[in-house]
């Protein structure tokens, strides 16, 4: 069964059959977010069961919408938190990935600006190294994007998305290796995108963040994780009572090999590891459970079915 | 109101490009195209520079209290002055409470002050100075150059000139700075031109 990433918008009346219908066809309900009058749910669904949520969309007046980032969790490394970074670009860019479905952490780095003096702390690489992407922010000059790459991307362990001023293939020459992928023109700026070209910007930013992602799935699935993230996110919800006392808008953030808690390491690592899954297979038995960099929140990884030889 | 002269010279066009438009950006946006007049802004990532050069706009005089108010002074004294722009009433009553004393300022209505002044107090009572225009205009002029600069350029050195048609040149790196930085300060005023 393969599941799409959606998003589905309609009225808070009826919007519950959405809720059922996605339960029923075997699909998962990443988040759900009631604005005002307005509900929108990005769900996993299984591919042929699209024209089902279809048919109800039509009849509730709804919008089913294919959303490629939903169920990942991207990294917007900023150089700085300073007026000269912020709010834009990072804050647009961060803004649009959540619009097509990802789950965003913007990054403002300690010590990030500048050519020679920019660093990476371990820290912050161990933070970036969480997500399942990241999308370094440079600046304008070509000269300092060469100087710094090498220092920003070593230890890196998850696909890099480099912006910049320069154009795309300058970019795209610029270093050996090459990082995953490239976007040029989106350097530092101090306006808010709101032209048409600059949304297609935008646009093209997804579409590359899709591309590498893509990439990353099709390496995953050589050697399959035991246990699907959107399922093991369904577990925890089901199964652990304190996650619902939460008050973050998404208490068990979706990943592509794996989910992360937002629940206190050193008191529930434990028993979120001995929670069943189904016979008698534990979650800790198909997971490593981690203390994430970020707060006191648990990181799951799921392990592969190479390691584990269980498919659930 | 657009900048007589602004130009930005970087050795990459592309990052020029995008810089000029950032600039222009910030000086929109702060005010600040309507104070400066000229603006020459030297960008070499390689070494690595930033040089900002340029000349202000012929700035108002004082702002005097007749500027925005009417001043009637009464037989037995009392001075009451009617103001009719609102934003210079707290200047005004820093200054008149500084010169004259708390105690003898009322205030008995928003727009009204009343005092009771000697006949040598009195004169030349509406010619006070309350306001001087170029008052943070140099603070204003380097945060606004700072915002422009790369961030990680944070040593510096800035010089505002009143005296000399308002020039002023902001120089900026992340290395240590030459010992005398001028002979490129000077070369990028001479592109700039005295703007006559």
């Amino acid at each position: 069964m393969t599941l799409v990433s959606v998003t589905c918008k309609c009225g808070v009346y009826r919007h519950d059959e959405f809720l059922d219908l996605i339960d029923d066809l075997g699909g998962y309900v990443i988040q759900k977010q009631v604005i005002a009058q307005e509900v929108v749910l990005q769900a996993l669904v299984p591919r042929e069961d699209i024209a089902q949520l279809r048919v109800l969309s039509r009849v509730i007046a709804g919008e089913i919408q294919y959303s490629p980032l939903v169920g990942t969790e991207i990294a917007v490394v900023t150089m700085s938190l300073d007026i000269h970074h912020l709010p834009h670009a990072s804050c647009d860019i961060g803004e649009y990935l959540r619009k097509s479905g990802a789950k965003t952490n913007m990054i403002g780095l300690a010590r990030g600006f500048g050519k020679r003096i920019g660093l990476l702390s371990s820290e912050e690489r161990d933070i970036v190294n969480e997500h399942d992407l990241v999308i370094f922010l440079f600046g304008n000059f070509e000269t300092c994007i060469k100087y710094k790459i090498e220092t920003f991307r070593r230890g890196i362990s998850v696909p890099i998305v480099l912006c910049g001023g320069p154009k795309t293939e300058v970019l795209r020459d610029l270093f050996t290796p090459p990082v995953d992928g490239y976007l040029g023109d989106v350097g530092r700026f101090m306006h808010r995108t709101k032209e048409k070209d600059e949304i297609a910007k935008l646009d093209e930013l997804i579409a590359e963040v899709s591309r590498v992602l893509d990439e990353r799935r099709i390496r995953l699935s050589r050697d399959p994780l035991s246990l699907s993230p959107a399922r093991l996110m369904d577990v925890i919800l089901d199964e652990v009572p304190a996650i619902h006392h939460v008050l973050s808008p998404i208490p068990v953030v979706v990943q592509m090999d794996g989910v992360r808690i937002k629940l206190p390491y050193e008191e529930y690592a434990d028993e979120i590891g001995a929670v069943v899954i189904e016979n008698e297979i534990m979650i800790r038995d198909v997971v490593r459970l981690t203390p994430s960099k970020m707060q006191d929140y648990i990181l799951a990884k799921i392990l592969p079915m190479s390691e584990t030889g269980i498919m659930i | 109101m657009p900048l007589d002269y602004f130009k930005v010279e970087c050795p990459e066009p592309v990052g020029g490009e995008l810089y000029s438009h950032l600039a222009s950006v910030v000086l929109s946006e702060y005010g600040m195209s309507g104070v400066i007049a000229r603006l020459h802004l030297y960008i070499d990532p390689t070494i690595p520079i930033f040089v900002a050069v340029g000349m202000t706009r012929t700035m108002p005089g004082m702002i005097l209290i007749r500027d925005f108010s009417d001043v009637v002074v009464h037989e037995n004294g009392e001075v009451m002055v009617n103001i009719g722009d609102e934003k210079y009433l707290a200047p005004l009553l820093k200054h008149l409470w500084d010169r004259f004393g708390k105690d003898r300022v009322e205030q008995p209505d928003r727009f009204t002050i009343v005092m009771h002044l000697s006949p040598e107090e009195q004169k030349g009572f509406s010619e006070l100075p309350v306001v001087d225009p170029a008052d943070g205009l140099y603070k204003d002029l380097i945060y606004v150059l700072q915002i422009i600069c790369p961030e990680g350029f944070r040593v510096r050195t800035q010089r505002f000139m009143p005296g000399e048609s308002g020039r002023f040149y902001f120089v900026a790196s992340e290395n240590t700075l030459p010992r005398d930085i001028m002979p490129i300060v000077n070369e990028k005023f001479e592109l700039l031109g005295d703007g006559i």
